[in-house]
């Protein structure tokens, strides 16, 4: 059974760290995350990953922009935006930009996990 | 003593002397009146007297018996006229010199009776007659002369009088005004100047006790208009830093969800993971609990520490330190508004001497306004800096917002100015503006339109502030 390469990205280590966790408590997935979008990015660049859950506001590059990288290096990859404040206008710019699903904080875990076992194949 | 007590006395002082040099006056000018009747009616006596001796000449000369009768006519006459002029002669030259002048008068009317009688031209009678006429006549023209000498130095003593008591009055009413407008001035000048104190917003009183008199009365109403000023300030600058809250609790709910969300996923993850947990890994789940608890607690504090008012309390504080406690209050309204900081801070400040209370009502009421500015986002620029020649530290705040159109700039300080069609009372500036003033800083604003608006912020290092100080001591 292959295994599934998921990111993460926020600027809040604490998140990082449970989600990783959380995550790798089911089978096949392999998990990394950054605290930044622009280390993040980088590492996208080297490795292809099967889906990105990335923070909306963060400092430097927002979540916007990791979804247009992401969508422009592969297409196929699916992204989950969490967001701490729903703002329509960020919600339309994300669904134009083919965004998989949209979390607002606090997010249920189980929710997430159900969001990215439906996204990948 | 009252003012008005003391011009009333003063007052009555002056009309009192002017009542007494005036009594004096009319009791002189009486003297004189009386003297002068005497010396008319002397006059007539001695013009009588006068006649009775050129008729005693023509008696002696022609021997002439009629003559002695004429004369004694004469003398009847001058007696009726010399008593009924009794009580004016009396009056004038005293009881004394009357009675010698009638008795002299009488004497002589015997010597002529006596003359009349004997009818014989002997050398004796003719001699008495003679001799006592003499003695009657210089009397009467030595009294009139005196009287006549005592009109004369009454009226020289009067106007004597008169001049120096004038002199007198004039220099008494001269120091009395002199003293009067002192008292009134004094006072009167302070209370200007602390008027003027209290229309720059600094709302001290006069601490010494004020006099018991009128100005006593206006320095004890202005004391409590101070006040009464001061309480509004506190209550108004306190309505202001409420109103900041409104704006900050956006800010401050979108801070919490951080922590809230990351207990959120701290509980869900644990009760995935709980079977797996050793006791060390259950511990420090819960620390990181705890840890997420402790932020929310720093930032419910920071808001409720903002939003309670204290009594003023200056301190040495150092600018760029306050400035940062400031940021963090307004950081996440930023971040809602999607507005950047870049922040350009000096690296070592002198300290200034303020309530830090209060001046982080300042910055949070300028970073908000600026936030405010750039609705679609937008750049907030801090410097601070130290500037040397005015020994005073300075921090502006720029955004890159729409700007403030240049017949407003002049107003954007006045109480209920605002340009913020919905949200503004137009007080956060003011109330600014009156807190770094009390400081002793200034404030200053430069705005071009579709640039952004730059607010500046200059206060004097501690060490100035306490020099200034020192010095209106």
């Amino acid at each position: 059974m292959s295994k599934y390469n998921i990111l993460i990205i926020d600027d809040e280590k604490i998140v990082c760290d449970m989600m990783k966790l959380s995550l790798e408590q089911e089978e096949g997935y392999e998990v990394e995350s950054f605290l930044n979008g622009t280390e993040a990015l980088e590492r996208l660049k080297e490795k292809k990953f099967d889906m990105v859950v990335t923070d909306f506001k963060m400092k430097g590059i927002d979540g916007l922009e990791v979804l247009r990288t992401v969508k422009q290096l592969y297409p196929k990859t699916a992204v989950i935006m969490i967001t701490a404040f729903a703002n329509l206008d960020v919600a339309i710019e994300a669904l134009r930009e083919d965004v998989h699903d949209f979390f607002p904080k606090p997010i249920k875990i189980k929710d997430l996990k159900e969001s990215i076992r439906k996204a990948l194949p | 003593m009252k003012i008005s007590k003391k011009i009333y006395l003063t007052t009555f002082v002056n009309l009192g002397l002017i009542a007494v040099i005036g009594m004096f006056a009319i009791f002189s000018f009486n003297q004189i009146s009386t003297k002068f009747k005497f010396t008319i009616i002397a006059d007539k006596l001695n013009a009588s007297f006068l006649e009775m001796r050129l008729l005693e000449k023509n008696y002696f000369l022609y021997n002439d018996k009629g003559g002695l009768l004429e004369i004694q006519q004469k003398a009847r006459e001058t007696s009726v006229t010399l008593n009924k002029m009794r009580g004016d002669i009396v009056k004038a030259v005293g009881r004394d010199k009357f009675l010698q002048m009638q008795k002299l008068l009488q004497d002589y009317s015997k010597m002529v009776a006596l003359g009349i009688k004997n009818n014989k031209k002997d050398a004796w009678t003719k001699k008495e007659i003679r001799l006592v006429g003499q003695k009657l006549k210089s009397y009467s023209e030595n009294v009139t002369a005196l009287e006549r000498q005592h009109v004369w130095e009454i009226i020289t003593k009067t106007s004597m009088v008169m001049r120096h008591s004038l002199w007198i009055i004039m220099i008494f009413a001269f120091f009395f005004s002199l003293f009067i407008v002192r008292s009134i001035r004094q006072p009167l000048h302070r209370i200007v100047a602390l008027t003027k104190t209290i229309s720059k917003g600094n709302f001290q009183k006069i601490k010494a006790k004020p006099p018991a008199n009128e100005m006593g009365a206006v320095i004890i109403a202005i004391n409590s208009m101070a006040e009464e000023l001061s309480k509004r300030e506190k209550a108004i600058v306190q309505s202001r830093r409420l109103a900041s809250i409104g704006v900050l609790v956006a800010g401050v709910a979108h801070e919490l969800n951080n922590p809230l969300n990351n207990i959120a996923i701290i509980a869900q993850t644990y009760s995935e993971v709980y079977d797996k947990l050793d006791k060390e890994q259950h511990i420090g789940f819960m620390a990181q609990v705890e840890e997420q608890v402790e932020r929310l607690q720093k930032i419910i504090k920071n808001l409720l520490d903002f939003s309670k008012p204290k009594e003023p309390k200056l301190a040495e504080k150092d600018l760029n330190e306050v400035f940062m406690h400031s940021l963090e209050l307004v950081q996440n309204v930023m971040t809602v508004a999607n507005v950047q900081t870049r922040l350009q801070l000096a690296d070592t400040l002198p300290t200034i001497y303020i309530d830090e209370h209060q001046f982080q009502q300042v910055l949070v009421n300028m970073m908000i306004n600026a936030t405010q500015a750039m609705s679609s986002g937008g750049e907030l620029i801090v410097k601070t800096g130290y500037i040397k020649d005015k020994d005073a530290v300075e921090i502006s705040i720029t955004d890159t917002g729409n700007g403030i159109a240049p017949e407003f700039l002049d107003h954007i300080f006045d109480p209920f100015f605002s340009t913020k069609e919905d949200s503004g009372t137009g007080l956060g500036l003011w109330v600014s503006y009156g807190i770094v003033k009390t400081h002793k800083g200034r404030i200053k604003v430069k705005s071009t339109i579709g640039q952004g608006t730059t607010f500046t912020i200059i206060m004097p290092t501690s060490k100035k502030y306490k020099e200034e100080a020192n010095e209106q001591v």
